[in-house]
């Protein structure tokens, strides 16, 4: 009887030692996978320490897909569609007043859109800043903050408001800038997420208008 | 002996279970669609839960911590464009927000547009309050509304909420 005891407590013993190295090494693949999940996570977002391009590339669900449809309006209260642009290259550039890496990438912006508009060649910015659509005196302060963004980057192109409504098709943006350039035919030929370099985002003008 | 070994038998069992639950499991089994991008960049830190004295403006400092790589702007940023972080309690009959006391924001310059400077926190920051709370437990779901951005790129504008128990005595 007592032999069986110290038999049974041994195997006892045993069967908690390894069900603690379980436990052990799950706490440390779960560390690990926490790690590399973190970094895989930041990678989204942070680009090289001179920050002048070679962010991850941002591989977008709708790459090779056509474009989501959108008519949205503009600073004016005229209605803007996407369709209306077929046949030409369409860089659809999401960005908000609040975004200081919008800020830097407006004026590149403008510039190759003067540069290659004469190739059928059009920008649309699309504002994701909030709209108090209950409140009229809030709408109209909104909206003039918007327009007073765009005059003073002379954004020369149509500037749409009310972006958020049309976020879901276009993989949620949750992050600016976000930009979808669409060739003539209506397709996504390429995507950026952040802010990279005035000579990424023409690369991707190029790859939009077939050159 | 057969009591002794059936109840050894079931915790031989309960025991080689865990084990090799634990060693099958994936690690991030629960937590598969983490992503920063999808969640906070500021985590509510502490406290859960205070105790002050009933009726008095009383000191009670929130403290939220800013996921690596990340910034948001200062309760006063240096332009007007950009959202400020601020710190609100909704108006209850249980408890008041009196003051709020913001940290100075740190310099901070984008890589690309080094003229412009930025009030950002980083890290660990802390809101000092001087609440007012009534006799008795009150529940209250405070806010924290940021703006975060990395070197590259921004988040839109953020309410998290910073749950607290103020407890007055």
């Amino acid at each position: 009887m007592k032999r069986n005891s110290i038999v049974l407590s041994i195997v006892l013993l045993l069967l908690a030692a390894f069900a603690w190295a379980g436990w052990a090494n799950w706490e440390y693949r779960k560390q690990a996978a926490e790690k590399r999940l973190a970094s895989a996570a930041k990678a989204e977002l942070v680009a090289d320490g001179a920050g002048t391009g070679d962010l991850p590339h941002f591989v977008s669900p709708l790459m090779s897909h056509p474009a989501p449809g959108f008519t949205l309006e503009d600073l004016s209260g005229k209605k803007v569609s996407l369709a209306s642009y077929r046949g030409k290259a369409v860089l659809i550039n999401f960005w908000a007043t609040w975004c200081g890496p919008c800020k830097i990438e407006t004026p590149w912006l403008v510039e190759l859109r003067n540069q290659y508009a004469s190739k059928g060649f059009e920008v649309l910015g699309v504002s994701l800043d909030d709209l108090d659509t209950d409140d009229k005196k809030m709408l109209a302060n909104e909206k003039r903050d918007i327009a007073k963004f765009a005059a003073q980057e002379h954004m020369q192109y149509p500037v749409l408001i009310d972006g958020a409504s049309i976020d879901k098709p276009y993989g949620g943006l949750d992050a600016l800038p976000t930009s979808y350039f669409v060739d003539r035919s209506g397709k996504v030929v390429a995507t950026q997420l952040g802010l990279t370099s005035k000579d990424d985002i023409e690369g991707n003008i190029h790859k939009a208008l077939g050159e | 002996m057969s009591a002794l070994g059936l109840v050894a038998g079931a915790a031989c069992l309960g025991l080689l279970g865990l084990g090799v639950l634990a060693q099958s499991q994936s690690p991030l089994a629960d937590s598969s669609n983490r992503s920063i991008l999808h969640g906070a960049a500021v985590e509510y830190l502490f406290p859960e839960q205070v105790t002050v004295p009933a009726g008095k403006p009383s000191p009670v400092a929130f403290h939220f911590r800013i996921a690596e790589g990340f910034h948001i702007n200062s309760h006063k940023p240096k332009e007007d464009y950009l959202i400020p972080t601020s710190f609100s309690i909704p108006e209850t009959p249980g408890v008041a927000l009196k003051d709020a006391t913001y940290p100075d924001g740190t310099d901070f310059t984008l890589p690309l547009d080094p003229s412009t400077r930025l009030s950002v926190y980083t890290g660990e920051f802390t809101v000092q309050t001087l609440l007012v709370a009534q006799r008795g437990n009150h529940l209250v779901q405070a806010s924290l509304h940021y703006q975060a951005c990395d070197k590259n790129a921004c988040m839109p504008p953020k309410t998290i909420p910073v749950p607290i128990d103020v407890i007055g005595n």
